[in-house]
């Protein structure tokens, strides 16, 4: 096996949450960003939210050309980044993506797209997150999350997913590349609606009520955005600066203590 | 009642329950309001509904288990008000996060739940419980989530709803108009429309409320930069902390050390022990930890502390499914239980406790933190419900989707060795229709 396990430090998976939470009718799509150590564990550090340039509700993936192209621009523009932050050289290493209401398990079309990403690279993984699933019966609500590859039972059958396990590893603090990913949702979001917007606005034989609707269309949406994600993320960020407030304060008392304690030994 | 958290505030505390290698805890804060629904029916005009809507708008997570109650489920005010100081009036519940349990309250939740209903002043105080388990590979995880009411007739429980985006539904634009050759239309729409458009033929609108999406980011990333700053403020004390902790044990540890070899050259009789096997429990945690990763924050305390989750780790790699008849990995198999499950018949003790030799390299599970003890109640409570509740799962019609992927997690599991798969046959005691609440009658909504 090429990969044999997988950790994905938590502030990564802060991140995965919060992309596979933003959204319940369509898929979501990134980057996973790390290494991969000599006993073939693959350390996700950071995940990138990738903009969709089609967005159908049931289909997500991006083809190998443009994985790999996305995947450049990633390691180029986040590599002195993450090298900085760790003193290692940081690659992508995985894809993530979300089953709103859906079973966690990757699809058909999944499997093929994770093992067209391995002829690529070996020791590429997949993960998904299941999200907005509840049981009706005990309204149980859940979040899953599971990671696979691709493998080829013999040459020209139908690929099959294999199981990586995965390990949620704790890091106390957020990272720097992980809090930036994470304020990058709303600005994609953003994006994705301009470049639709542009696209309408440029059509000309529109008569104004058309475009007056359109263009409310556009207001409405962005403002659907603005209290959905960038609201809850800005009220989320102040709570965890007041949260780290305090913390640093015990964290002085703390060492306070501990010095003194040592001082006596 | 109706029920919602902000999915930001719902992955924090993922994270943080993520973090901590033991279960989790703390308040939940936001605000309770009443929504009035008129309906219309043909038997009455109308009728004036109130609904309950609780908003969880962000969490007070509690550093660590125990700290503002002690072990007999005491609630201890002045800690509770040290914990929440002035966000005492937002608290409208809290939450608890444990592995591998069951989806019900605790015997000693149910204790604190009463006594926090009555300090804090909020009559319908809410429980929010996350249990957390995964398949035998490690592969899978589900993290479930029940929000309880349970001042209220049979525990009842809400529904959790997390606002999100929906659809960013680009179909709503119209790329073409509808066709109309009225001269009268063109003109007038034309003429006044013109209000909406600037001279460049934008509509003004959208320049506005860009305008306060540019402001509203600007802010984001202030604020971003901000934490970004406390985080690595934060990382640098918690570090320093490590250290001092670190060389506090290993100083103790020489002492200790210092006062046995005293003891041992005073009762020159007595056999003396190997130097290598003498070394105690914190020497060996410290070179796995120094070998593992220099820049992971390891958890150090006192010398009873469990090794870090970092450490489970780095032994269970070495034990995937092939190896698991070496003692080691049996002893750190920490999940007997498949991901959740509807049709299966109740566990036996064995299936609730998940380490059958309890020994110290076991930190992950039911350790002295209360998760242990907790299951145990929950035998004791929980075993005469179960068997009512395993007739109704049978009856249910289950149409979830969630069933087939269950019976798929199942069916994997069952080509595992048979030591595991036994345990694992016993399946999740989950409780599946709320305590007592038979799903018959159905749960009721406000």
């Amino acid at each position: 096996m090429a990969v044999s396990a997988v950790h994905l430090e938590s502030d990564a998976f802060l991140v995965c949450m919060n992309h596979a939470l933003s959204t319940e009718k369509e898929e979501v799509m990134g980057l996973c960003i790390g290494e991969v150590d000599t006993n073939r564990i693959v350390h996700i550090h950071s995940v990138i939210i990738l903009r969709r340039s089609d967005k159908r509700k049931d289909r997500v993936e991006i083809s190998p050309e443009q994985l790999s192209s996305a995947a450049t621009e990633a390691e180029i523009s986040f590599s002195y980044r993450l090298a900085d932050m760790t003193g290692r050289p940081m690659r992508v290493v995985g894809w993530y993506h979300s089953h709103p209401h859906i079973t966690v398990w990757p699809s058909h079309v999944d499997v093929r797209t994770q093992a067209m990403y391995q002829m690529m690279d070996q020791g590429f993984v997949g993960l998904i997150f299941s999200c907005f699933i509840e049981d009706k019966n005990t309204k149980t609500g859940r979040v899953l999350y599971t990671c696979f590859q691709s493998v080829q039972a013999q040459k020209g059958s139908e690929y099959e997913r294999i199981e990586i396990p995965i390990h949620v590893v704790p890091h106390e603090a957020i990272g720097k590349v992980c809090l930036e990913s994470a304020v990058e949702l709303p600005r994609i979001l953003c994006q994705e609606e301009q470049d639709t917007y542009r696209k309408i606005h440029s059509l000309t034989h529109l008569d104004p009520i058309t475009k007056i609707h359109n263009g409310s269309v556009f207001t409405k949406n962005l403002c659907s955005q603005m209290s959905a994600v960038s609201g809850p993320l800005l009220q989320w960020l102040e709570d965890r600066l007041e949260q780290n407030r305090q913390s640093v304060i015990e964290l002085q008392l703390d060492k306070e203590r501990l010095t003194q304690e040592l001082a006596t030994m | 009642m109706a029920a919602s958290i902000s999915s930001y505030t719902f992955s924090s505390v993922c994270y943080h329950s993520a973090n901590s290698n033991s279960d989790h805890e703390g308040f939940l804060l936001g605000e309770v309001r009443q929504e009035e629904t008129v309906s219309i029916s043909d038997t009455q005009i109308s009728s004036a509904e109130l609904l309950q809507v609780v908003e969880v708008h962000n969490h007070e997570p509690c550093a660590q288990l125990f700290s503002f109650y002690d072990y007999a489920g005491k609630v201890n005010d002045e800690n509770l008000n040290r914990i929440l100081k002035d966000r005492h009036k937002n608290v409208i519940g809290w939450y608890r996060f444990r592995r591998n349990t069951q989806q019900q309250m605790s015997f000693r939740e149910q204790i604190i739940h009463k006594q926090l209903t009555q300090l804090l002043g909020v009559p319908d105080l809410v429980f929010l419980l996350f249990s957390f388990i995964s398949t035998a590979n490690n592969s899978t995880h589900a993290l479930e989530y029940v929000l309880f009411r349970p001042n209220r007739r049979y525990n009842q429980r809400v529904t959790l709803h997390i606002p999100n985006l929906g659809t960013t539904s680009q179909q709503e634009y119209k790329v073409s108009s509808v066709p109309n050759t009225s001269l009268n239309y063109a003109k007038v729409i034309k003429e006044h429309g013109a209000e909406f458009f600037d001279k460049d033929g934008v509509m003004k609108d959208i320049r506005t409320i860009f305008q306060v999406y540019g402001a509203l980011q600007d802010r984001v990333q202030a604020v971003c930069g901000e934490v970004e700053q406390n985080e690595r403020v934060k990382e640098k004390f918690q570090e320093e902390v490590n250290k001092l902790k670190q060389q506090i044990a290993l100083r103790k540890q020489k002492s200790a050390e210092e006062e046995r070899r005293l003891q041992e050259a005073q009762n020159p009789e007595q056999r003396p022990t190997p130097e290598e096997n003498s070394e105690p429990p914190e020497t060996s945690l410290l070179s796995r930890v120094a070998f593992h990763t220099p820049s992971t924050p390891e958890r150090l305390g006192p010398s009873a502390n469990p090794p870090s989750y970092a450490d489970l780790h780095s032994l269970q790699d070495d034990s995937l499914l092939p190896s698991l008849s070496s003692p080691t990995s049996a002893a750190l198999l920490p999940r007997p239980q498949a991901v959740g499950s509807p049709g299966h018949p109740s566990p036996s003790p064995l299936g609730l406790n998940p380490s059958p030799a309890p020994s110290p390299s076991t930190p992950y599970l039911g350790n002295g933190d209360g998760s242990s003890s907790d299951s145990l109640d929950r035998q004791a409570a929980g075993q005469e419900e179960e068997e009512e509740e395993e007739e109704e799962e049978e009856e249910e019609d289950d149409d979830d989707e969630d069933s087939s992927e269950y019976e798929n997690l199942v069916s994997e599991v069952a080509q595992l060795p048979p030591v595991t798969a036994s345990v694992l046959a016993q399946g999740r005691p989950a409780a599946l229709s709320p305590d007592g609440d038979a799903s018959v009658l159905g749960s009721q909504t406000s």
